[in-house]
């Protein structure tokens, strides 16, 4: 995929994730990385970002033994963009396609 | 070269030191610490881990560029705008064109504006004393050839160019804000080397 359209997406990416479930870091890379190819050390500063503006919490949690582990959160308004940001894309995804098809349809 | 956590976690610690507060630092470094313990538990080499990271000299661009776009906001001032421009340019060679020349014909224009102000504001005084001294019937000046309207033109010209002024620095206001989210919405969508996003 196209490496400037990526970034852009990959907020979405972490905001629907976190909507899903609480993770650790690691753990967000991981799930992101097993579907998109990305360099993983962007999602750091994309969290941090997200926390700076309110949308993401972090709090620390003992896991497994080891030392605690940093968890992200979605804050109230962490949830509504992520509502409001997946309607675009869908809408937005939803529109490509139907576009894609008719170019597709006609060249036939 | 090498490619182990110490090598990834020195080239962010380098690219960022002097550049903000170390807490702040060893906050962002902890985050990959605990990225490569957790990496390192699962059984993946340092150098795995090092690769799918992507180039840290990516990640510290990243993080240079929203600190000082972050301060540029908090703190008005032409220094951080430069700083955050600056380290915005960092972020892709695309930003040459698309945040320093605008920036640059907005600068330039905010700065005419206030000097041809400034000119006005002053013209106003002279104009008036040299109507003045030709009312006053000093015979080596005739510069208008009606000395009173010289007086209504050095009132004009004066609260013109004071008006220019004031107006110039509400404008210089809104371009700094238009410009620091500009900036913040560069960062979030312009990516870094090919090799990242």
């Amino acid at each position: 995929m196209n490496i400037q359209f990526k970034k852009g997406v990959l907020e979405i990416c972490v905001l629907s994730v976190l909507a899903q479930k609480e993770c650790y870091g690691y753990e967000l890379v991981g799930e992101i990385s097993k579907r998109i190819d990305i360099s993983e050390g962007t999602i750091y500063p994309l969290l941090r970002r997200l926390k700076d503006e309110g949308l993401v919490t972090t709090y620390l949690q003992e896991s497994g033994g080891g030392p605690p582990r940093k968890y992200y959160r979605l804050t109230a308004s962490g949830q509504e963009k992520e509502r409001e940001l997946r309607d675009e894309w869908m809408q937005f995804a939803t529109s490509v396609n139907a576009i894609l098809a008719e170019v597709k349809n006609g060249t036939d | 070269m090498a490619q182990t956590e110490q090598d990834y976690l020195g080239v962010l610690r380098s690219g960022l030191d002097g550049k903000m507060p170390k807490e702040e630092i060893d906050d962002i470094l902890s985050d990959y610490v605990e990225h490569f313990r957790i990496g390192k538990a699962e059984g993946r080499t340092e150098e795995e881990l090092y690769h799918a990271l992507g180039a840290p000299e990516d990640v510290t661009r990243e993080i240079k560029a929203t600190y000082m776009v972050s301060r540029a906001e908090q703190t008005r001032s032409c220094s951080n705008i430069w700083h955050a421009i600056m380290a915005t340019l960092g972020l892709g060679l695309f930003n040459l064109v698309f945040v320093l020349v605008p920036f640059i014909i907005l600068a330039v224009l905010v700065a005419v504006v206030f000097v041809v102000g400034c000119l006005f504001a002053v013209l106003g005084p002279v104009s008036f004393i040299i109507a003045l001294l030709q009312i006053l019937g000093i015979p080596f000046i005739s510069f208008w050839l009606w000395p009173v309207a010289g007086v209504f033109f050095a009132i004009g010209i004066t609260s013109l160019g004071l008006l220019l002024v004031i107006s110039d620095m509400y404008l210089a206001h809104f371009f700094y804000h238009l410009g620091i989210r500009y900036l913040k919405w560069n960062i979030r969508v312009i990516k870094g080397t090919e090799a990242s996003i």
